[in-house]
């Protein structure tokens, strides 16, 4: 196969929120950089997918005056259950209200007050209100921020661009090595800094309302290379995703909007009954509650609860007009794609896999423990914790997009280009041949594919076990060890299949070593529940799981949290 | 057609080896009503591997990378619904360049 070589300052592997403010950031230093993008830029990644609310601490300048971002990080350490590092958790309270203003400058319009406040939503665990509200919700906010990019010389885009590895130079990553889809071509970019913004991979579950490109590259390229991962337990699960029908099966309905000030419905049992109370718990606990109305036999035909907005007492126009103004094309989508009316019926949701809370271990810099690599947004690790506010997924996609980026573009003015070692370079050439190579007994890489994602939904859930862990975790080796039967055909344009191939060797690696942080925590905190060890244990485990790759096998560690300002109490 | 069955005549181009696009028929067993990004996942896992697609999907039926021309009107594959029972056609939409089968370079935005 040939191969194309491209060298720049900075390669930036994502094209979400994160990637994008990233490569806006390297701009801005006047550095080259380059953007490589597993989809079509601006409508790839998660941030498409998300709703209108970003949270930033305006106060005086948005609804509550009290509000500072003092709060907003007292308010994030205490969702993480107190083991997000404070020195990022510091980065993104600080700079929210700066980097919401940027987005404002590209063009993403605000919700505003007459007096030109932002208009500002409360959400569970906020103390005051604060998700800004986007007005045509993240689609419109990932199309802006590629257009930015777009605008900028300095920034070259690859779009249908699949990465698959990092290349590396003795024990320093200096780039990565990719697949150009609508070519075929194998593409190798030689960069001083590497920044990992792949978000995160919340597809490796097959129940799922992320896009199912999410899979996990970024987390498995980074272990591969020998970086610290760490909290990988820690995924979160969203507790209202529509179940039923399956044409609309993922989509997320926020419980969030059941407040009076917005639908005021409830979530309720098979017989109508409301499980949730209000005021609204924050996420972990919200599906703590969903989970045991399923499990003690109350769910719904297809294994869920209800989204009931016909018990509102606001009446049936009213709610409409919510969803119409909050959510329009969510709820139009449910009416399109399955003749739901959102505001007529009740419909069936229940939890499914939403954000991964864990990721890249980072330092204050946005460094992973590997030179030359990066990593910020969803893909970066160490700060949420053990849970995630509403509202924090797309404010960390700025804050640390543009930090990381702005200091993987210091350190490249101060670094050498290096080349990848040859051996290094061969042996990710020769995985392409692996898969296109005939074989006797083959396989596709869609059922190993298939059979993670059930591997996961069923030992991965939010409640697990050490039992149903072992097993999880024993068919995913057997998994691996099918890898090589995989056999792809020899097509050379949008060759979809050697991309699935590619992402199936990935997604056993962040599949194995999600397994193996949740056996290694004895204890359950935040998303990670586990029935064998109920309670939280501060004593032992307020810490990080750290996973790193010794002699190729994962090697399982515990680290500090860094406390800053607020140090637990007891 | 058949109310177990759906009917789809597909536009296939391989630049690399094929003269001009062509069609090809697929007759796909279903049990219920689905949308066209659930159709051709179906056709994609269970009849042919080798149609190319875009499998991208944002929940909300915004993001237009899954377009495609259904009887020669452009909708976004994964909010429109074919009944059982039904014959349609499916082109690729979006005027960018071919790149192979029902995808495109999408120039723009």
């Amino acid at each position: 196969m040939d191969m194309k070589t491209y060298t720049t300052d900075v390669v930036v592997i994502g094209g979400g929120g994160a990637a994008c403010r990233a490569a806006i950031e390297v701009s801005e230093k006047g550095l080259n950089s380059m953007m490589l993008d597993k989809g079509r830029p601006g409508r790839s990644g998660a941030t498409p997918c998300a709703l209108w609310s970003i949270q930033a601490p305006f106060g005086p300048r948005g609804r509550d005056q009290r509000d500072t971002p003092e709060q907003y990080f007292e308010d994030m350490v205490k969702a993480g259950r107190f083991i997000g590092d404070q020195n990022i958790a510091e980065i993104v309270a600080f700079t929210a209200c700066d980097r919401i203003l940027d987005m404002e400058k590209y063009g993403v319009h605000f919700k505003k007050y007459d007096d030109g406040r932002f208009f500002q939503t409360p959400m569970p665990g906020q103390t005051y209100p604060r998700s800004c509200f986007m007005i045509e919700n993240g689609q419109h906010m990932s199309t802006v921020l590629a257009k930015e990019v777009s605008r900028r010389d300095n920034i070259q885009v690859l779009k249908d661009f699949f990465v698959f590895d990092l290349l590396k130079n003795g024990d320093v990553v200096v780039g990565v090595i990719g697949m150009d889809l609508l070519t075929g071509e194998l593409v190798a970019v030689n960069a001083k800094s590497t920044v990992m913004a792949t978000g995160g991979y919340t597809s490796l579950w097959g129940f799922s309302d992320n896009p199912p490109t999410l899979t996990g590259d970024g987390v498995a390229m980074a272990y591969l290379a020998g970086a610290d991962i760490v909290d990988l337990e820690f995924n979160q699960y969203y507790g209202t995703d529509v179940i039923w029908p399956p044409s609309v099966k993922g989509a997320v309905v926020l419980y969030e909007l059941m407040i009076d000030e917005f639908a005021d419905g409830e979530i309720t049992d098979k017989d109508g009954n409301i499980i949730i109370e209000k005021p609204l718990p924050i996420r972990d606990e919200a599906i703590k509650i969903i989970f045991e109305t399923i499990k003690a036999g109350k769910g719904t035909p297809h294994g869920g609860v209800y989204f009931d907005t016909t018990l509102s007492p606001k009446g049936e126009d009213a709610v409409r007009d919510v969803f119409k103004n909050m959510t329009p094309k969510h709820y139009k989508f449910l009416i399109d794609a399955a003749g739901i009316d959102l505001a007529k019926e009740p419909l069936e949701v229940a939890p499914a896999s939403h954000y991964q809370c864990g990721g890249i271990y980072i330092n204050g810099r946005g460094q992973a423990t590997v030179e030359g690599l990066y990593a910020c947004g969803e893909c970066a690790g160490n700060f949420q914790g053990a849970n995630r506010l509403a509202g924090s997924a797309l404010c960390d996609t700025q804050t640390t997009g543009a930090h990381v980026g702005g200091c993987s573009a210091d350190d490249a003015k101060n670094r050498d280009m290096l080349p990848a070692d040859k051996s290094n370079l061969n042996e990710k050439k020769e995985l392409v041949n692996m898969f296109l190579s005939k074989k006797n007994k083959s396989t596709r890489p869609l059922f190993i594919k298939e059979e993670i994602l059930k591997t996961m939904d069923q030992h991965m859930a939010p409640f697990r076990n050490e039992k149903g862990m072992e097993k999880g975790l024993s068919l995913i080796q057997s998994l691996s060890e099918q890898l090589e039967n995989i056999q792809v055909p020899e097509i050379k344009r949008y060759n979809f299949e050697l991309e699935e191939a590619l992402e199936a060797r990935l997604m056993v690696d962040a599949a194995k070593i999600t397994f193996g942080s949740a056996m290694f925590r004895k204890e359950s905190r935040g998303h990670h529940n586990r029935e064998d060890y109920p309670d939280t244990d501060n004593k032992n485990w307020r810490c990080h799981t750290i996973v790193k790759q010794v002699d190729g096998k994962p090697q399982y560690s515990k680290r500090d949290v860094i406390y800053t300002r607020m140090k637990p109490q007891d | 057609m058949a109310k177990d069955k759906i009917k789809a005549k597909i536009q296939r181009y391989d630049p690399e080896k094929d003269q001009k696009p062509y069609f090809q028929e697929y007759v796909v067993e279903i049990d219920r009503e689905l949308t066209v990004h659930e159709l051709l996942t179906k056709i994609h896992k269970n009849y042919d591997g080798t149609l190319a697609y875009r499998a991208y999907k944002c929940f909300k039926g915004m993001c237009t990378t899954c377009i495609v021309k259904l009887d020669g009107k452009t909708v976004r594959s994964c909010a429109t619904r074919v009944e059982p029972g039904s014959e349609i056609t499916i082109e690729p939409a979006g005027g960018g360049a071919l790149i192979r089968d029902l995808v495109v370079d999408f120039k723009k935005m």
